[in-house]
């Protein structure tokens, strides 16, 4: 059987993005550079929520972007390219010389922002990049960090965390299956 | 026993006597919550001050041995329409009026507060006097109107010598300009290891001490009138998380830069509604404040507004844009009042262990 445990609730989860967005302004003089981009489905409304969080706070409204990076993952699985779509990301300003902040669900192997990074890539050369999760559960492949974590949450390899928005799933929660 | 309540504006109110026997000056305010009248008479940011309470009935359920604010009650005196001399709950273990007797604290009730607090709307808060009905009037107001209020709250509540409030958790630094228990009680919940501080610490010593994060505590009185503070915030922030409550969010925009200025009448009572800008979200909040934060004077601060009151736009919270540092100027930890608030204390402990990360 599944077991399943909630370890983030609603209001915590607001709690956090309000603070990833306030931290984002603490450690960037001014955030006029800053294109936020969001990786494909959750990461996407997590730099909506931000960038409308941003607006509320700065009168500053940040160009949010998606990326779609299945085809940029080193992991291919036998039936990912057949779902692949080739125009999934998009890019609502120029990213040359900005500061792009990467925002993600939750970080694990770090084998997605490497995708990520490539796919960025072929959008421009930005002039500096930085990564915000709402999760960060641990276990690297790769030296990947990020810059603004929501939560850090000691899992096993054996679990799961499960990212829920009130957008695509109706509800806010974080929850870890084993 | 009769008594007389004379205002600064030459009012006169004629009412009867409870608790202690006394005459007392000090300056008036008015609070609208309708419960919570013990956790507002313990409340050391009420010293100096005769509180008004506008709910009509006050000390139905008596006085309890669990909503205490502080050891020794500071407030001046006790303005009300109707007291309960035979309060009935369960946890009650003491009449009001006991109470005041026994903390020296007079009382006076048959007060109509309705006209009371239209006064104190329109001339804003202002100096007044409980006086024996048998005393000369003219000569009393007299007195009332030379009378200087002293300026020196916090050093009269703050604790003068360091204690610890031990806990198994992360490492905090209470710095009590008046501390109300309640913030004493969040941190314990949250199992944080506390050391309270005097109001004139420094930030040397407090740096010696390595806390994980910093409370500047709510406290009575005019933020202008604690000198050292600036230093000392200005010797902290940047190098160890920050949150401040009250005068600890008065104290704090000061020292970045900011002015603050006397509200006509004040925000006290437990349904003030604020907005947290970021999200919209609104939370009704206790508060207890006679100053405010110009808004003005934020500009070219390295201060965000992240808090506003919505009935008079007034400033409830701000934060550093450079360093972990933000403060509210309402009560989160309610008592008396709601805990709709009451997360920015998981806030707090969530940007110490952020900060804790990166360092």
């Amino acid at each position: 059987m599944m077991k399943e445990k909630e370890v983030v609730d609603a209001l915590a989860m607001k709690r956090a993005l309000t603070r990833i967005t306030y931290e984002i302004i603490e450690r960037n003089k001014g955030v006029e550079d800053i294109v936020l981009v969001g990786i494909k489905t959750r990461g996407i409304y997590i730099a909506e929520r931000i960038a409308d969080r941003m607006k509320q706070l700065e009168d500053v409204s940040l160009p949010v972007g998606s990326l779609d990076i299945t085809l940029y993952r080193d992991d291919k699985g036998k039936d990912m390219e057949a779902t692949a779509d080739l125009t999934a990301s998009s890019m609502p300003v120029s990213i040359e010389g900005k500061h792009v902040v990467l925002i993600d669900d939750v970080l694990y192997t770090g084998r997605t922002i490497r995708a990520a990074l490539d796919a960025l890539m072929d959008f421009g050369r930005p002039q500096k990049i930085s990564l915000a999760v709402l999760v960060d559960r641990g276990h690297r492949e790769l030296p990947i960090r990020a810059d603004y974590v929501g939560k850090n949450l000691p899992t096993s390899t054996k679990e799961k965390v499960v990212v829920q928005m009130e957008e695509i799933d109706g509800q806010d929660r974080i929850s870890i299956q084993k | 026993m009769g008594k007389l309540l004379l205002l600064e504006d030459g009012t006169m109110f004629k009412g009867e006597g409870f608790g202690a026997d006394v005459s007392t000056t000090g300056e008036i305010v008015f609070t609208t919550g309708m419960t919570g009248y013990q956790e507002s008479i313990t409340d050391p940011s009420y010293c100096g001050q005769m509180i008004t309470f506008t709910y009509p009935l006050i000390g139905n359920y008596g006085i309890n041995r669990d909503d205490m604010e502080s050891i020794e009650p500071t407030c001046k005196g006790v303005i009300v329409k109707e007291v309960c001399r035979r309060p009935s709950n369960w946890r009650c273990k003491q009449s009001l009026p006991d109470f005041l007797l026994a903390k020296g604290i007079p009382g006076i009730s048959g007060i109509d507060t309705r006209m009371l607090t239209r006064k104190i709307r329109e001339h804003g808060s202002m100096k007044a006097m409980i006086i024996d009905d048998t005393q000369d009037v003219s000569h009393a107001f007299d007195q009332l109107k030379a009378t200087i209020l002293p300026n020196t709250q916090v050093a009269q509540v703050s604790t003068n010598k360091a204690y610890p409030s031990p806990g198994v958790g992360r490492n905090i630094v209470v710095i009590d300009f008046g501390l109300k228990h309640s913030i004493l009680r969040e941190l314990s919940k949250r199992e944080c290891n506390v050391t309270v501080m005097p109001y004139n610490t420094t930030a040397e010593e407090i740096l010696q001490l390595a806390p994980d994060g910093v409370m500047l505590s709510n406290g009575p009185g005019n933020p202008e009138d604690v000198k050292g503070a600036t230093a000392l915030i200005q010797g902290i922030q940047g190098k160890v998380p920050l949150f401040g409550i009250c005068l600890g969010h008065q104290l704090f925009s000061i020292a970045n830069g900011g002015k603050t200025y006397k509200m006509t009448f004040g925000h006290r009572g437990s349904n003030h509604p604020v907005r947290e800008i970021a999200t919209g979200r609104v939370s009704f909040t206790s508060q207890n404040h006679g100053f405010a934060v110009e808004e003005a004077s934020l500009e070219n601060t390295p201060l965000l507004i992240t808090h506003r009151e919505i009935n008079d736009q007034t400033i409830e919270g701000v934060r550093h844009k450079q360093f972990p540092a933000f403060t509210v100027q309402f009560h989160p930890d309610a008592a008396p009042g709601p805990h709709d608030a009451v997360h920015l204390f998981d806030e707090f402990m969530e940007m110490i262990d952020a900060w804790k990360e990166q360092h």
